[in-house]
């Protein structure tokens, strides 16, 4: 991983050039495709605003503008175009003249970054513009001029058709991180309440996301999670015996559990985020198998959306329940004194929303790579964390989802609804055609 | 439970609001910029001492991409502000900060420059003059990116020890991230100092601060660390044993995960348990940590709860200037501006550049203790809630009048500096700490104060805040009292008497010695009468 990294990297310095012969300019593709993703990975972790769900719209945005690249110079390639709730037709090529896929990819994506990434510190435009000063001088390398000026300008077309698209989609503005101004909580015994001594986190992150457009899934939430346990807070009770669970596993983790925990933590800021994390996955996957760029793109495409849309449908349920977390609960009826394992993130309970976006990604990503794919897990190298085996893609959304538990931070019911609604929406990205 | 008790008795003024004092803008002629670009985006702080021999505090400015700037101060007991710009041998450039310390025990203040590239030490000659002694003193320092100091006396050592924090690889431009060199930790080697070791894991330091956290003897070394570019870190504290290597507390030794934006270090006993507090500068919420209580006959363990919001410093959001988006926080620093007898807290704001996910204009916080132990903020008030891009700080009694005065260095600009006008609205003494031999200025030691019943436990120290430091004068608001009870803690463990000092003074106090009065001149004592 490292490796490869270091590779891109000296690409992105223009300490090697990308090849200038026909038969290599999917390598070059490739080139651009991993090495601009490899900086949005660390882009979501150092720009403030990048919360989960905010992280997730990203990746829709620029996986759907990748694939779009691909799709307007390979006619084998479905346009998401009709598709994706409120996408119009993307601009067209010249039928007459020719384009370089790698010049026009590198063009779409470095004016996608700052698009979607604008608000990121000094460090992350002075990467941006490094990195594209390095693959666009490397595309461009010993190609005829006229085409690679009509290719970058194409790729900019059509990255700018997608941000104005994304313009409207009710997720465009984040003020405050996320956090409203004033919030006043709920006063039932079942309601949310802040968790933490942060002052911006009195009020819950993003209590708006559920209502903005989604992607793939139908406007109005059409997969809602189940029912959990009616709320209680007597022993016997179906509640208090969820809540009960929470603390006894916290009272005898193992270090494998704690491992999990910790691996699929994924906090903001911290890490790639969430839904970060299966687009890690999907480069590590595009990597160990060599995956040619238009089948890399069309993955982080369909993994984009469905997170995405899991994040809309995961806060549209967790603001219409408001349910009170563990924490709080454990707190209040088991012991005052208890501690979970991860920090509590500052939104209501109901679902888990690593478990609706893990379930949402395992069926998006098993529908591309099918049942039982195998893959090894690196995303938290970098940081210390050991690389996990998962047999297939259910098998790794299972582990994120009992994460939580281990975490302390969801009910186990939270952990079990919340891969019955992604897998539900995750149906929905799917279903999109992206091959003829 | 004592202590509480004891701050809720002070005399009844003392219950009311906290008063705001009023500050005065003041162009003193400081010329010096933190200049430069996105190398220059943390550091720039100011050193505040007395290099001229007056006993008045100079100051010393980091100057970014430009040279350092030194200042002496010409100002008048209880007048305006004036300071002259002189040549001092210290003007060099890439300079992130400046902190001043007696290195060679000589009676004079040195500095050490931390720099973008070889670090610097400076001997004080004496009348604000300074050379370089990297060479004299073997002080190997280094090519990194340095932007945290700490300094200390070991037990019995008569060399000092600096902790010195890095920052990210300069050569990283397009994978600044998870790039974080290696911090290092300069020992003794009889006059000198030995070749320095890696306080490794290293994650990108900002601040850094020898404590006394757990009233041990032996300090520790505190980290405030840049989760912006660490990957797998969090902030840190060190075990520093006399004749041992550095090593981290662990979790099983109680030590709690947490990872901000580490930015400053400002620390104090608030409460007056004996155990001081943290302030941690970040991004958004800042944090208070306090010590969890320590059962009776245990022995402390590094668990601290966050108080800031309790307290009232959370200090997360602009409060004046209509930008309602995210702060970022720099230098910290805790002083009694109103002497009032408790502690009030000074912090410095300021975008990194142009982040427009946190404010642009981002006031400076004057958050003044009332005595119930929560602060409120009075920087709009006291006239200091400046809209400048900030980042190193002092609050320092630059005009001896008792009444402490306010410095914000800011990117791009001239420093700001505030006189306070009046006299504070309270009491007030000034004492300063010699040693005989080594460690002139007493770093280490500890001044107890009585409130009532209860101690107040100040540590003597170098290090924390943002970039700079200072050396000098210990100001100690006393409310309406007469007089301090205070007595000192020699770094070498002894205990001095119980002293009282008259309200108004400066005093010199020396292990074994009755206390020395010192006086500026001019009108301080009529500030010591609690004039307006």
């Amino acid at each position: 991983m490292r490796v490869l990294k270091a590779v891109v990297a000296a690409l992105w310095l223009g300490l090697c050039t990308l090849p200038a012969d026909a038969a290599a300019r999917e390598d070059a593709e490739n080139a651009v495709l991993l090495g601009w993703y490899d900086l949005v990975l660390e882009l979501v972790r150092h720009t403030a605003t990048y919360s989960p769900p905010v992280a997730s719209r990203a990746f829709a945005y620029v996986g759907v503008v990748a694939h779009e690249v691909q799709a307007g110079g390979d006619p084998a390639l479905v346009s998401l175009a009709g598709q994706l709730n409120g996408l119009a037709a993307l601009p067209a090529r010249d039928p007459a003249l020719p384009y370089d896929d790698a010049v026009a990819l590198e063009a779409a994506l470095a004016r996608a970054m700052g698009d979607f990434f604008g608000n990121t510190g000094p460090s992350g435009q002075r990467a941006m513009a490094a990195v594209h000063k390095g693959l666009a001088t490397a595309a461009a390398e010993g190609l005829d001029a006229a085409m690679a000026e009509r290719s970058r300008a194409w790729g900019e077309a059509v990255a700018d058709h997608v941000y104005q698209w994304s313009l409207t989609d009710g997720g465009a503005v984040i003020e405050n991180m996320g956090f409203p101004l004033t919030y006043t909580p709920g006063s039932g015994p079942d309601d949310w309440v802040p968790t933490n001594t942060q002052a911006l986190q009195q009020a819950p992150l993003l209590p708006g996301w559920g209502e903005n457009r989604p992607f793939a899934m139908p406007v109005g939430v059409p997969c809602k999670a189940p029912p959990y346990p009616a709320f209680a807070t007597g022993p016997g009770t179906g509640f208090y015996e969820a809540a009960q669970e929470v603390y006894e596993t916290s009272k005898v983790l193992t270090d494998e559990q704690k491992a999990i925990a910790r691996f699929w933590s994924d906090d903001p800021m911290l890490s790639p985020t969430p839904p970060g994390h299966w687009v890690a996955i999907v480069l590590q996957i595009a990597r160990r198998d060599g995956l040619s760029a238009d089948r890399t793109a069309e993955a982080l495409a369909v993994v984009g959306v469905a997170v995405a849309d899991a994040f809309i449908g995961c806060w549209s349920e967790k603001f219409r329940h408001n349910l009170i977390r563990p924490v709080t609960y454990i707190r209040r009826h088991i012991d005052p004194k208890w501690e979970p394992l991860l920090i509590t993130p500052p939104f209501p309970e109901y679902p888990s929303g690593h478990s609706v976006q893990s379930g949402a990604a395992e069926v998006a990503l098993t529908r591309l790579f099918g049942e039982g794919f195998a893959f090894d897990d690196a995303t938290h190298e970098d940081d210390g964390l050991p690389v996990r085996h998962f047999g297939s893609f259910r098998e790794a959304a299972e582990e994120a989802a009992v994460s939580r538990l281990f975490g302390g931070i969801h009910f186990p019911f939270g952990n079990r609804g919340g891969l019955v609604q992604g897998r539900c929406i995750g149906d929905w990205a799917a279903r999109l055609k992206t091959r003829s | 439970m004592k202590a509480l008790a004891a701050l809720l008795m002070l005399p009844s003024a003392a219950l009311a609001e906290p008063g705001v004092p009023v500050y005065v803008p003041e162009d003193v002629g400081i010329s010096t910029a933190y200049a430069g670009e996105y190398y220059y985006m943390v550091g720039g702080g100011v050193a505040a001492f007395d290099c001229s021999g007056d006993r008045f505090p100079d100051l010393v400015f980091a100057g970014g991409e430009g040279p350092v700037g030194v200042y002496v101060n010409r100002s008048e007991v209880g007048g305006a502000l004036a300071f002259d710009k002189v040549q001092s041998g210290a003007e060099i450039d890439r300079v992130q900060g400046v902190w001043p310390i007696d290195i060679d025990s000589d009676g004079g203040l040195d500095l050490v420059l931390l720099r973008l590239g070889e670090d610097v030490v400076l001997r004080g000659l004496g009348d604000c003059r300074f050379e370089r002694a990297n060479e004299a003193w073997g002080f190997q320092g280094g090519a990194e990116w340095s932007t945290a100091l700490a300094a200390i006396w070991e037990r019995g050592q008569g060399w000092p020890t600096l902790a010195v924090g890095a920052y990210i690889d300069q050569t990283a431009e397009a994978f600044p991230w998870g790039s974080c060199t290696e911090n290092r930790l300069y020992r003794p080697a009889g006059q000198g100092f030995a070749p320095p070791l890696p306080l490794t894991p290293s994650f990108c330091a900002l601040s850094m601060l020898f404590t006394d956290w757990d009233r041990s003897g032996t300090p520790s070394l505190r980290i405030a660390n840049d989760r912006e570019y660490y990957k797998g870190g969090q902030e840190q504290l060190w075990h520093l044993p006399p004749d041992g290597s550095p090593r981290l507390f662990t979790e099983a030794e109680g030590w709690k995960r947490l990872r901000i934006w580490g930015m400053g270090i400002a620390s104090a006993d608030l409460d007056w348990d004996g155990y001081p507090e943290y302030f941690l500068t970040s991004m958004a919420d800042n944090k208070l940590q306090a010590l969890r209580e320590v059962p009776d006959g245990a022995a402390p363990v590094p668990v601290y709860d966050d108080i800031a919001l309790k307290r009232g410093v959370t200090a997360h959001r602009p409060y004046a200037g209509g930008d309602i988006r995210p702060s970022t926080a720099w230098h910290a620093e805790f002083g009694d501006v109103n002497n009032d007898g408790r502690l009030d807290l000074f912090v410095v704001k300021g975008n990194v550049a142009k982040m427009p996910d946190f404010a642009e204009d981002d006031p400076n916080n004057l958050l003044l203790q009332g005595a119930d132990g929560v602060f409120v903020e009075a920087g709009d008030r006291a006239g200091v809630a400046s809209m400048g891009v900030g980042r190193g700080g002092a609050v320092v009694d630059l005009n001896l009048d008792g009444a402490l005065d306010l410095v914000a260095t800011r990117r791009w600009e001239v420093p700001e500096v505030w006189r306070q006008a009046g006299c504070g609205g309270g009491h007030w003494v000034q004492v300063a700490l010699h040693l005989p031999g080594a460690n002139r200025n007493a770093l280490g030691a500890v001044l107890e104060i009585r409130h009532g019943d209860a101690v107040e436990r100040r540590e003597v120290t170098l290090g924390g805040g943002q970039g700079g430091g200072k050396a000098g004068w210990l100001h100690i608001g006393l409310g309406d009292a007469e007089a301090a009870d205070l007595r000192v803690i020699w770094p070498d463990g002894s205990v001095g008497d119980w002293l009282r000092l008259a309200a108004g003074g400066f005093f010199d106090l020396s292990p074994g010695a009755a206390p020395v009065s010192w006086s500026p001149g001019g009108s301080a004592a009529d500030c010591a009468a609690g004039a307006p």
